[in-house]
């Protein structure tokens, strides 16, 4: 594997160690060597359009599933080997939240607040009220599951999640079907978890909901890890350092033109009515030594835009480009 | 570390403490509430208070006596328990097992820090529990009919016992149903037709010699209970045909049936908990661990064999007996040999079924032998563990070809040189060929199986073990002169192995004369087929497990070359 694609590590021990997953399901490979480390403490994302292999992933670290090989560490504990120690560490939160049809809110809860061993039936009744009250849900409490909307029963799903107050939460696509609202209280849910303490390991096929909420997050495409880091460090690995200027001189147009095309790392200059336009991959100084070359040249600039590909653009590009053969 | 998280310590929920289960609960929760419960409460006091009213009226005015007529309601009731416990609660367990599952929230109580066993009881008890109310709700009307009818206790109690027994075996036969099958509806019509086998074709097979099956019904404790339970004229005439009946025997030791069946059924219960335990503690793990299967194998050798020995030398393990005593056609009557050769060749085939069916269960997949190698290598070994699910099943497969093999030579020698044949023995030797025919067809199963798959297992069974079954049958109506060409045809098979193995070396067998010559032939021949392909399999089988391991163990340790952020 391109070591530029390893994971992140470092700071206090991780979380969540991942080294050198697999998972076939038959011939396919839906995760192929990955290694990864979550560090303690952070609200950490793994993007990815659908296929990617997360859900692989989720499912393998929740001991769902057994790997076709590799290790899983969770705070200190074997998941592979030890799996009734990772399941009191593990929150998890599937991908399309189910729930059962036939209890309402609160049994849901209370049987899983019963399965977890915590307290008696007064003991349970205040903690599911507490992570009712997290999930914003607290007057659905005598609701049915199945009347739930669909961003209602991920709150719900969540709620029960955060029962057991466990160190590690694995949430897959927990903001599918939710309204900015909603996000915005999970997003605040998550940021609280992770101040508290716990390791919140979640994953979207949205960028952009995660970038949000994460404070890094890693890549991954067709099962492989493709880049991992805080955002910016992100954009770095997949070589999204490629930005678009804009130089609108105040005449002289054709001169700007030709010293521009002249500068290395300027590619694909084209004129657009007033303005220049050049693709640009140098460094935030070499930039800043184009405009002042114009202005040096007695070219006077009535504007200088510069424009980054979105990041959804990058993962769209990315996966792209991994699917040509 | 912060408060607002903790490691959660290990919950204790006990598995016997049913009442505090929280898998028990959430179903009481849900399959008790008033409004569904009500209705299925009120349509079983219905029928249930129909029943024992008409009946009764009906004795009654047929100038019975109160107690005979109130016996007159027992059976009626006892047919409706049946279909609440047996009928809608094994659908039932079946269905809602496979509802978790379709609805995803069966990964939740994978989850939940229970012992598989609580969990497997949560589930057994939970998921019919609306039907065992319903049960309930009958008891006071069978109370009622047999304190008027005036039954023995230990009349009725034993016969309770094992309706009870036979619910569990049931519901956790539509468990693990329900936990196997992908489709609900499959999952509901599977455990219904498992029940209805139970109860129409399983106790058949006592008909021809494999008399365990019978005591996996409650119909061997009905009927030793039922004089107890009919009115007094009706009893009597029942007592006196059941003198006529063979009482239950386990080799020399004298049972009644109700402990035999509860004995019978129990061992098929705790096997049935072992598997729904394994999966789950690991989802992907054998149903069974190779110890336990092998174990189970000689534990329904030892039963079968029990059971069938004793009823020998009396004439009731032959089929034409049960038949004679029905029709009462021949007063002195007395077993064909064709019979004796027919119900080796049975009890050897039902073997070798057995052996095959635990044999894919504990045979492991390349995936399973992937994974095993990968673990060994982890842990620094360089072999697996002896009893893991990755482990080549070959020798335990081979364990059952040989206690297979020696359990049909005990069956076939004591039906032969029973005192209905006289003159007949069975030689030393045709356990060489038993044991050649079940290692045959047992290893090359397993050998196959591990080597190449199910996929292709499943297509040499059609084309090996089915084809040429059907073609010989064809064959041999067209015409008798095409016998002998149907019968080394037939004996491509495996499944027909067994039985020419007891037409060939049983001194008693009388083949007709188109096959006398065609049947010994083709069955050395055959079996000489089957044993150097077995071979070859075999070989085949080290050296792939040799390859594999050898290039799961070549490769260096992952070791993960990490960059901070």
């Amino acid at each position: 594997m391109n070591p530029e694609f390893q994971a992140i590590a470092g700071g206090p021990a991780p979380a969540i160690s991942i080294r050198s997953l697999r998972v076939d399901y038959g011939n396919f490979v839906a995760v192929d060597d990955l290694t990864l480390s979550v560090p303690a403490g952070e609200v950490f994302g793994l993007v990815g359009p659908n296929g990617a292999g997360k859900t692989s992933t989720f499912r393998v670290l929740t001991t769902l599933m057994e790997p076709t090989y590799g290790e899983v560490v969770i705070d200190g504990v074997d998941v592979l080997e030890d799996l009734e120690s990772a399941r009191r560490i593990i929150g998890y939160m599937p991908d399309l939240a189910p729930v059962p049809t036939d209890l309402k809110v609160w049994e849901f809860l209370d049987f899983h607040a019963a399965a977890y061993g915590l307290g008696n039936r007064a003991q349970r009744r205040e903690r599911t009220a507490q992570c009712l009250e997290e999930v914003s849900l607290t007057d659905q409490r005598n609701c049915w599951c199945k009347e739930l909307s669909r961003g209602q029963t991920q709150r719900v799903v969540l709620a029960k999640t955060l029962l057991h107050r466990p160190r590690v939460l694995i949430l897959d696509e927990p903001a599918s079907g939710l309204d900015p609202l909603a996000r915005r209280d999970l997003r605040n849910a998550l940021r609280k978890l992770a101040q508290s303490g716990a390791t919140v390991f979640v994953s979207s096929h949205i960028l952009s909901e995660l970038a949000e909420m994460c404070s890094s997050l890693c890549v991954m495409n067709r099962g492989r890890l493709l880049a991992a880091g805080t955002v910016e460090q992100v954009r770095h690995q997949l070589g999204s350092t490629e930005r678009v200027l804009t130089v609108t001189p105040l005449g002289r147009l054709q001169e700007a033109a030709a010293w521009l095309a002249s500068q290395p790392a300027v590619h694909d200059l084209k004129i657009c009515g007033q303005q220049v336009v050049f693709g640009f991959t140098g460094s935030d100084d070499a930039q800043a030594d184009l405009m002042e070359g114009l202005i040096a040249r007695g070219i006077r600039l009535r504007a200088f835009e510069e424009k980054r590909s979105s990041f959804e653009d990058i993962l769209v590009e990315v996966a792209e480009n991994n699917r040509r053969p | 570390m912060n408060p607002a998280t903790s490691i959660i310590p290990p919950v204790r929920h006990s598995a016997w403490n049913i009442w505090q289960n929280p898998i028990f609960r959430r179903y009481c929760q849900s399959r008790l509430r008033l409004h569904g419960l009500g209705v299925a409460l009120l349509i079983t006091l219905l029928i249930a208070g129909f029943i024992v009213t008409m009946v009764s009226s009906i004795g009654i005015r047929g100038h019975m006596t109160a107690a005979d007529a109130a016996r007159m309601g027992i059976m009626p009731l006892l047919v409706v328990q049946s279909i609440i416990l047996f009928i809608l609660g094994t659908a039932q367990v079946a269905g809602g097992m496979t509802a978790e599952r379709d609805e995803g929230v069966i990964d939740y109580q994978r989850l939940i820090p229970l012992s598989p066993l609580s969990k497997v009881f949560g589930y057994l008890f939970g998921l019919p529990v609306r039907e065992y109310v319903m049960f309930l709700s009958t008891l006071p009307f069978t109370a009622w009919t047999l304190w008027r009818g005036q039954v023995a206790w230990n009349v009725w109690l034993p016969l309770y016992l094992i309706v009870f027994t036979s619910a569990l075996l049931y519901h956790l036969t539509g468990l693990l149903t329900g936990t196997v099958a992908r489709n609900r509806r499959w999952a509901f019509l599977s455990s219904i037709i498992l029940v209805f086998c139970l109860y129409t074709v399983i106790p058949q097979m006592a008909k021809i010699g494999l008399v365990f099956f019978k005591y996996l019904t409650i119909t061997p404790v009905f009927e030793e209970s039922l004089p107890g339970l009919l009115p007094a004229s009706a009893g009597a005439v029942v007592r006196a045909g059941q003198r006529l009946l063979p009482t239950v025997k386990f080799f020399n030791l004298d049972f009644s049936e109700a402990v035999f069946t509860a004995f019978s059924q129990g061992g098929l219960i705790l096997t049935f908990v072992v598997m729904l335990c394994r999966k789950w503690r690991r989802a992907e793990a054998h149903l069974l661990g190779k110890l336990w299967a092998a174990g189970f194998f000689i534990w329904i050798q030892i039963l079968l064999l029990g059971n069938a020995l004793p009823l020998i030398e009396p004439g009731d393990l032959f089929p034409t007996r049960g038949f004679n005593r029905m029709v009462r056609l021949m007063p002195d009557w007395a077993p064909k040999p064709g019979e004796a050769v027919l119900m080796s060749g049975i009890y050897g085939l039902a073997t070798l079924l057995l052996i095959f069916v635990l044999a894919s269960i504990i045979t492991p997949s390349a995936d399973h032998q992937i994974r095993g190698w990968r673990r060994a290598r982890k842990q620094g070994e360089s072999s697996l563990p002896r009893l893991a699910d990755a482990t080549t099943g070959f020798w335990f497969v081979l364990v059952m070809a040989l206690a297979g093999a020696a359990g049909w030579f005990l069956f076939t020698r004591a039906l032969v040189e029973s005192r209905w044949f006289p003159g007949h023995q069975v030689a030393p030797g045709v356990l060489g060929y038993f044991t050649a025919v079940m290692l045959a067809g047992g290893l090359g199963f397993q050998a196959l199986l591990e080597t190449k798959g199910g996929r292709v297992l499943g297509l040499t069974a059609i084309f090996v073990g089915v084809v040429p079954l059907m073609t010989g049958a064809v064959f041999s109506v067209i015409s008798d002169r095409l016998i002998p060409a149907a019968s080394w045809l037939i004996g491509i098979s495996p499944l027909s192995l067994p039985f020419y193995a007891a037409g060939t070396l049983l001194s008693l067998a009388e083949l007709p004369a188109q096959a006398a010559r065609a049947v010994p032939r083709a069955f050395y021949f055959w079996l000489f087929v089957s044993v150097l392909v077995t071979l070859w399999l075999v070989v085949r089988l080290w050296a792939h497990r040799k390859a594999l391991a050898r290039s799961v163990l070549a490769k260096p340790a992952d070791v993960p070359t990490e960059t901070g952020p």
